[in-house]
């Protein structure tokens, strides 16, 4: 027990750092999803075949490797970002490019009459994407975001790779330390809560939405 | 005085041509019925003039704003964005398939265009629509989803809707074809309370017996081309055209 009360600071200490770039990840990811689904869709051929090439670039590597290129990789090249700074440049941007893609199905899923309806009642087509189709387009991908949410909140382990003290690393270090498997179990714990909680989150959000079909 | 010119309307998806130069002129309170088979054009005809689709060459006037005109070079130029989307608030649309926003209540479909587009305000816009909702038999359903509505109560929410722009030329794309016979009835009867008022409709239907109760003139089409057009007596009960009797005899048959 006292050992547990030990441990707990540093892991504390973790999860803070993996929250933050959870976080952060996410307020920054969903917007710029939003606008490259528009991208992808646009009719402007070099603007839609730049999004396909971008997609595939960051769906087509390793996260872990986009993490590594982006904080040693530009650092050669003389780009240097802080730690965080550069764990949030690739996650935000593999992350939109995930976002992108169910968001682009989101709103093919949606019936041409709705787009068609608005125009012929005068809406400009950003009125129409911001007011008719994004409500809607929301609600459907709910379950296909919240598993992106979810898969998030664990990769942000892989940022051990350039040295940031996230919530596994912090376990490892002390699993190493003291030579007992029960910090990674504690670690466990503490995905799982964070998980639990983002399930209950999305949960409420599917029955906020739940008042039309 | 005439609200619509079309003139000679071309269009063709790819290298299928759905119109071959379609005319029609149509003047303030007229009531005009499009009727002909699935595949004739006639809901193309009726989106050309929505600007839902765009036409390859003719002309499209519409309360004396050109909309759309060819020029020698046979090419159709549109008007610029500011005189279309002005131009576009004369005409409105009824859908088939009524086409109302699922996630807004029945009041918010009917003040959504106006206090977005036309800048009323909110107070301003509800008043209208619950005048609207009235019409239409509908003032208790005002608070409702469209999914908690029938069919034919959707339709008559959609038809407020498009009248909540205060159109001056309303077109209605199969508007009944989604429902029942008794469905279809509580809509047919708002459209006829429109036509009382003298509402300028252009109505592609496969409802004959409304084409004959309450349309002016009416226009059969096949082939992307108008084959017969009159008054609707004279088209529906002594059709010229041996296609407009084939027609009316499979339509009537199958009622």
């Amino acid at each position: 027990m006292q050992y547990l009360l030990n441990l707990l600071p540093s892991l504390l200490e973790g999860t803070a750092l993996t929250l933050k770039l959870f976080f952060l990840t996410l307020v920054m990811s969903m917007p710029l999803g939003i606008i490259m689904a528009i991208a992808r869709m646009s009719k402007f051929a070099p603007l839609n075949i730049f999004m396909q090439f971008y997609v595939w670039v960051f769906r087509g590597t390793p996260l872990l490797l986009q993490v590594l290129f982006v904080y040693f990789g530009l650092g050669v090249a003389g780009i240097k970002f802080d730690q965080m700074t550069a764990a949030l440049i690739a996650f935000v941007l593999n992350y939109a490019a995930y976002l992108a893609e169910i968001f682009r199905a989101g709103i093919q899923s949606i019936d041409r009459g709705q787009f068609e309806a608005a125009d012929v009642l005068g809406l400009t087509r950003f009125q129409t994407m911001k007011t008719i189709i994004l409500p809607q387009m929301f609600k459907r991908v709910l379950p296909p975001v919240s598993n992106e949410v979810i898969t998030l909140i664990k990769d942000t382990a892989l940022v051990y790779a350039i040295g940031m003290n996230e919530l596994l690393r912090a376990a490892k270090i002390a699993a190493v330390r003291d030579f007992l498997f029960v910090p990674f179990i504690v670690a466990a714990v503490f995905y799982l809560a964070m998980t639990a909680v983002i399930q209950l989150f999305f949960k409420w959000l599917e029955s906020k939405f739940d008042y039309y079909r | 005085m005439q609200v619509l010119h079309a003139s000679d309307i071309h269009k063709s998806f790819g290298t299928l041509e759905v119109l071959k130069g379609v005319s029609l002129q149509v003047k303030k309170g007229e009531i005009v019925a499009i009727i002909g088979p699935s595949g004739s054009g006639k809901s193309t005809f009726l989106r050309c003039l929505n600007l839902l689709e765009t036409i390859d060459r003719g002309s499209i006037e519409i309360g004396g704003q050109c909309l759309v005109k060819t020029g020698p070079d046979g090419k159709a130029s549109y008007a610029g964005a500011r005189e279309t989307a002005e131009i576009r608030r004369k005409i409105g649309m009824v859908f088939q398939n009524f086409n109302l926003f699922p996630h807004k209540s029945v009041m918010e479909n009917l003040t959504l265009a106006p206090v977005l587009v036309q800048k009323m305000d909110l107070e301003q816009a509800t008043a209208n629509a619950r005048t609207l909702l009235e019409k239409v038999g509908l003032e208790d359903k005002a608070n409702n989803y469209p999914f908690e509505l029938s069919g034919g109560q959707q339709q008559r929410v959609a038809i407020a809707r498009a009248l909540a722009m205060n159109p001056d030329i309303l077109c209605f794309d199969e508007p009944t074809s989604a429902l029942d016979p008794v469905l279809t009835g509580e809509v047919l009867k708002v459209m006829k309370d429109l036509a009382m008022e003298h509402m300028t409709m252009i109505v592609v239907t496969h409802e004959i017996g409304f084409a004959r109760e309450v349309a002016h003139r009416v226009l059969f089409m096949a082939e992307g081309r108008i084959v017969e057009e009159g008054p609707a007596e004279e088209v529906l009960l002594n059709p010229r055209e041996e296609s407009t009797r084939a027609f009316l005899d499979t339509v009537l048959v199958a009622r």
